[in-house]
């Protein structure tokens, strides 16, 4: 029944999404249709097809071979929910659903017979939806009725809803690794927001394109859509980072995996395409960029999917190998390929924007950041591409790790903190010297203050002081600027000062909403130079009552624990922890055991304090000895505090007011 | 105070303040282990893309201690590296080595950031060609798009076929070298390896493969399918010691199993026994055929008995060996 | 002009997509976890191990002469256990035709090795070793077990076969190698990497 009723979910959006297609381009063409009908049609089988997959794994209803093979009738509230996409398949149907969302809102964007571009960006945007809920009803088809059940799980299933169902009694639940941390529910769905929002925007330059329309409209209209993505994909990479710092037992946040650079390169191209549509909307250059840096936006979502879901690099994401990875491979291919023969066709209007006057203005430092950007998404694409290329092409493997992405990312980001601390200050079209020179004096005074004082009393460390340096810059002249024009119009007002610099934020929040952002990535830098650079680290095996000397505090092994959960069994040691004769805090390092899989998933325990994090990861509990890693992680907060800071720029750039969207902002003062 | 002289004094301040960092700061932190700094540049061969230093695994410790024993001698870190690649493949490496096949991974990014600064100054230099001219008319650019379209589909097809065939047929496209090289048969289909052996029925070498297919058909009971394989094996006087024995007593069992040929099967399994008088699996085989086909329990008792006798047998021939000893001597029917 | 460079660069871009894609495309089918040894055709890495139980163990220079098959093992890797039989009976068969088989422990306590040895049985024509450290896994390349080399009676590692093997593919090996040949590196199955995998 309910496979019935996913397919037909499935079914029913499909068809609304080919009537989205044609209806599109007859109405982009200059005819009539409705578009509202068969969007809501979309948008309601996706969610019938959800539906029918979250009732199917709530019920514990194993005749679907999805949920036979990845749920268990002991899995916990809410792994049970995010079973949906805990694998391949059930991802797809989340992304169909969100992809619905945003459709349906383009729809109701488009204005009428008269709003071609609206009408070609939902004919693009039902071109996508066809190609993934086609996924769902060929080679990725979540509705699978089980006909040839194992004990546990399904070995055998068939797309027909009705054919004779031989369902287990149980399966083997979601990949262990999947249910350690709330955070599983949470940050795919957050990520694929952000993933599916950037069709939007590619969906409008490509409608511009086709219809021969460059220009700042399709901008104007995907900007918030853009936003939306951007914020999301920013929470989204940040709470991938937050738990496998929490749940991998290596205390670390970012590998340069494949998987995290599939949703790194993505971001890198909607912020540099973020910062240019700025520049398009404003100033009507970039043209070019800015359809190059869309379509690369969206295009990297997709080789994101496909790298990660194809099994053609290993990972530790990557729990599956099917056939979808050619069907994902030629979606990107034609993705590629249709855009940018499109970007050919239409160069000739495209090249035509006029160009920046002078490279030290606003225009310029943009410009200088779109570089910036694209290299370093360059960088992160070849290093995580290169060796598959390699292996097709001769067959011979070549490892490309940390050492390699920390080398380039490195110094990219240092220039990019940099350019955060110019470019807010440089007005547009051009600027004096002297202007440039009296905003910039004082940060530059207070940051190398700052890294002073920081080598004299925390740490030498050349790559801390640096990121301190920058990051006190770039605050400071966020700072100076803010209180610079709020000091301007208070001596014209008579007015004080802060009244007055909450009149110039809400005049051009948007404006300051990206300097919060700003402020985001700074914490994350100075976060990473601290964690990446002084964390202690020993290893230590324990007998009860043992204790050890580590970072300033006390650990005591006090005893092993046991724990019987409904899912799992958890086998731990709780360790006592003091800082001169005070107890701080107890942690249980552990292991988790889940039934049908050998060996233990190992949770380490971490405590947080304002200096830093004590990590604490179990290696071996035998006759009650235990071997312990123990690490810190230095202001290891900040990463996390900076990445949400980041995201609520974002958030915050979208609660700008209507009429104040509408009136076009004052350009930054260009003095004399 | 006049501009000039503050910003004088700002500029004093800076450059003094500069310096001050610049010789605080060490460029080196104050310890390079070493150990860490190499075991950072090998990938843990068990994990999935950790580095050794980073990595739990035992494995990872013990290559570990591996690399400080080797510092601790006094080796220098391209050697000891270079003895790991040795060992395991450039895929052990997580920093790409700056010379041949990687050294694009080095000069690209470089080559990007110059590219495209050269893209933007040269962009300045030539304003486009303004709008004048006019769009594409409508009807010419839909003709076109169509046309893309169709290709563009013709496109996504034969990606989507391209990459379904090497799913499926990367066994065979590579059969002939593949198969006599290593293969991963456990994957490949009857239908491949019935394939590939035909195209390689002249090499030896393919006997192996074909073996390994009768063994299919014979472990499924399909004699007709397994007979003609067995047949070119036994024949084939390259064939090595190992597959004719194999073969033959296959043959044998067959013979008696499938059509009760009792003589047939004695006949071929001596043939096997010529070959190799002491082979276990013949002189077992054997004596099962004549106990069930021609009833000589004693004899087959005493085939059994001096085959127990034989040290390197494995428990579960030993065992099925002394339960046929014990069905034997209560004198039941042979299973 | 500019218009006309930009079509070019677009074209160029749909260009380098498919020929590209094509390439990944041709990759589908193909496991990327393979690795090739770089041993074949070098000298053996030399070995002195003890034995498993604590006896006096055996050097590689000790064997020369013979064709040696080395094959790593562990009680917790379940393509082991199914090829034990299988490397017991080939062991015994070639026992006196200048062959010999070492086995030797891998990631594992000796205790552990030598209770599992027990319970699935010997071969007394084999070597049993333990590799403290796991200094000889390393020199040989191990990725994951059960792996089996083939050393020829000059000393060049001449064969290699990854995953679970048998009396056909072991007793094949070793008559190409007396014949000398050089049999190359064969897959026939998965390795496990650790115990918790």
């Amino acid at each position: 029944m309910l496979a019935f009723l996913g397919s037909a979910g499935v079914i029913a959006a499909l068809i609304g999404s080919v009537l989205l297609v044609l209806r599109g381009a007859r109405l982009a063409r200059g005819g009539e249709a409705d578009l509202k009908a068969p969007a809501s049609l979309v948008l309601a089988g996706a969610l019938v097809a959800m539906a029918a997959m979250q009732i199917a794994l709530l019920s514990d209803d194993f005749s679907l071979a999805y949920v036979a093979n990845h749920h268990s009738a002991t899995t916990p509230f809410p792994f049970d929910v995010a079973t949906a996409w805990a694998a391949l398949e059930g991802s797809i149907v989340l992304w169909g659903l969100v992809l619905a969302f945003f459709t349906w809102v383009v729809v109701r964007r488009q204005g009428g017979a008269s709003d071609r571009l609206g009408a070609g960006a939902v004919a693009v945007m039902g071109g996508v939806a066809i190609f993934f809920f086609g996924l769902m009803i060929t080679v990725a088809n979540p509705f699978e009725v089980c006909v040839d059940a194992l004990e546990v799980g399904c070995a055998g299933s068939s797309a027909w809803p009705f054919a004779a169902v031989d369902a287990p009694a149980n399966g083997p639940g979601p990949n262990p690794l999947l249910q350690n941390h709330f955070l599983m529910a949470v940050h795919p769905p957050v990520l694929y927001v952000g993933y599916v929002g950037l069709t939007v925007p590619f969906a409008y330059a490509i409608g511009a394109l086709a219809l021969g329309k460059p220009g700042p409209d399709w901008l104007r209209r995907s900007h918030r859509s853009t936003l939306v993505a951007w914020s999301f994909l920013t929470l989204g990479i940040g709470l991938g980072g937050w738990w496998a710092y929490e749940v991998l037992s290596w205390g670390g946040y970012w590998a340069w995996d494949p998987v995290e650079n599939a949703s790194l390169m993505p971001w890198l191209a909607a912020t540099a395409f973020l910062h240019s549509g700025l520049v398009q909307r404003r100033r009507e250059m970039l043209q070019a960029w800015n359809f190059v840096l869309v379509i690369s936006a969206f295009a990297l979502t997709i080789l994101g999917t496909f790298l990660t879901r194809s099994g053609t690099i290993n990972s530790v994401h990557s729990f599956t190998q099917s056939a979808i990875g050619p069907a994902l491979l030629g979606f990107l291919v034609l993705v590629l390929v249709g855009s940018f023969t499109l970007f050919a066709m239409r160069s000739h209007l495209v090249s035509s924007s006029p160009r920046i006057e002078s490279f030290v203005s606003r225009e310029g430092t943009f410009l200088v950041n779109n570089l910036l950007l694209t290299v370093y998404a360059f960088v992160v694409l070849i290093g995580t591409t290169y060796p598959l290329l390699l292996e097709a092409f001769t067959g011979t493997q070549v490892g490309v790790g940390e050492p390699f992405f920390n080398r380039l990312a490195v110094p990219l980001s240092f220039m990019l903190l940099l350019a955060m601390g110019f470019g807010p200050i440089t007005p547009w079209r051009g600027a004096g010297a002297g202007l440039l020179w009296r905003r910039l004096r004082v940060p530059t005074l207070v940051a190398l203050a700052a890294g002073l004082l920081v080598a004299a009393t925390v740490t030498r460390v050349g790559w801390v002081i640096l990121a301190i340096v920058l990051g006190v810059f770039v605050m400071g002249v966020v700072v100076g600027l803010l209180f610079e024009l709020a000091g301007a119009r208070a001596s014209k007002s008579g007015r004080p000062v802060l009244t007055e610099a909450r009149a110039v934020i809400g005049n051009d929040q948007p404006f300051w909403a990206g300097q919060v952002s700003h402020i985001g990535v700074v914490l994350v830098a100075i976060g990473i130079a601290f964690a990446a650079n002084l964390p202690l680290h020993a290893e230590v095996e324990l007998a009860p009552a043992d204790s050890v000397e580590f970072a300033g505090y006390t650990l005591v092994y006090e005893a092993p624990f046991r724990r019987d959960e409904p899912n799992r069994v958890v086998e731990g040691a709780r360790v006592g922890v003091s800082r001169n004769g005070v107890r701080v805090s107890t942690l249980e390092p552990r292991a988790n055991f889940y039934p049908g899989v050998t060996g233990g998933i190992i949770t380490p325990a971490v405590m947080t304090r304002p200096g830093g994090d004590l990590y604490l990861t179990l290696r071996s509990l035998e006759d009650e000895t235990i071997e312990l890693g123990l690490d810190t992680s230095p202001m290891i907060w900040l990463v996390w505090l900076g990445g949400l800071t980041t995201a609520t720029g974002g958030f915050w750039s979208l609660s700008t007011r209507r009429r104040q969207r509408e009136v076009q902002p004052e350009p930054v003062l260009a003095d004399v | 105070m006049s501009e000039r002289v503050r910003n004088g004094a700002f500029v004093a301040a800076m450059a003094v303040m500069a310096v001050a960092l610049t010789l605080l700061v060490s460029t080196r932190p104050a310890d390079v282990d070493r150990v860490e700094e190499i075991g950072s540049r090998i990938k843990c061969p068990v994990c999935q893309g950790e580095s050794i230093a980073n990595s739990p695994s035992p494995m990872a410790e013990d290559m570990m201690d591996l690399v400080s024993d080797r510092v601790a001698a006094g080796v220098s870190d391209q050697d000891i590296v270079d003895e790991l690649l040795g060992s395991y493949t450039g895929a052990v490496l997580l920093d790409p080595p700056a010379s041949g096949t990687t050294l694009v991974l080095w000069l690209a990014p470089m080559a990007a950031l110059v590219l495209g600064v050269a893209v933007i100054l040269w962009w300045q230099r030539h304003p486009g060609a303004g709008s004048e001219q006019a769009p594409l008319p409508v009807e010419r650019s839909r003709t076109r798009l169509v046309i893309g379209g169709v290709i563009l589909l013709f496109a996504f097809a034969g990606i989507v076929v391209v990459a379904s065939n090497s799913l499926q047929d990367r066994p065979t496209a590579a059969a002939g070298a593949a198969a006599l090289d290593g293969q991963d048969l456990s994957e490949v289909s009857n239908e491949t390896m019935e394939a590939v052996v035909a195209a390689n029925a002249d090499d030896p070498q393919v006997n192996g493969m074909r073996l390994a297919l009768a063994e299919r058909y014979f472990d499924t009971g399909d004699y007709r399918s397994a007979f003609p394989h067995y047949l070119v094996v036994a024949e084939d006087p390259d064939a090595t010691t190992a597959e004719a024995i194999t073969a033959l007593v296959r043959l044998g069992w067959m013979a008696f199993d499938g059509n009760g040929e009792v003589e047939t099967a004695t006949r071929l399994i001596d043939e096997a026994l010529a070959i190799d008088p002491r082979s276990t699996v013949a002189l077992y085989v054997r004596a099962r055929v004549r106990w069930c086909g021609a009833g000589e329990v004693d004899e087959a008792i005493a085939t059994f008995e001096s085959l127990l006798a034989d040290p390197g047998l494995d428990r579960e021939t030993k065992t099925r060996i002394e339960s046929d000893i014990e069905l034997a001597r209560d004198g039941g029917e042979c299973p | 002009m500019t218009g006309r460079v930009l079509r070019w660069t677009g074209l160029g871009v749909v260009a380098a997509t498919v020929v590209l894609a094509v390439v990944l495309a041709s990759r589908f089918g193909s496991d990327p976890g393979l690795v090739d040894s770089p041993l074949l055709g070098q000298p053996a890495p030399a070995f002195d191990l003890p034995g498993l139980d604590g006896t006096e163990g055996v050097a590689l220079s000790q064997l020369r002469g013979d064709v040696v098959v080395v094959n790593f093992f562990a009680s917790w890797c379940p393509e082991c256990r199914e090829e034990h039989d299988d490397l017991v009976a080939t062991s015994e068969s070639f026992a006196d035709r200048d062959v010999t088989f070492v086995q030797i422990g891998y990631q594992e306590d000796a205790a552990e090795s030598l209770a599992y040895l027990d319970e699935a049985g010997r071969s007394a024509a084999t070597i049993y070793l333990a590799d403290p450290g796991s200094r000889t896994a390393i020199a040989y390349g191990v990725f994951g077990i059960p792996e089996t080399f083939f050393i020829d009676p000059q000393g060049e590692v001449v064969g290699k076969i990854i995953g679970e093997a048998n009396a056909l593919i072991l007793g094949a090996t070793i008559d190409a190698i007396i014949a000398g040949e050089r049999p190359g590196q064969q897959i026939t199955g998965d390795t496990q990497q650790a115990p918790d995998t």
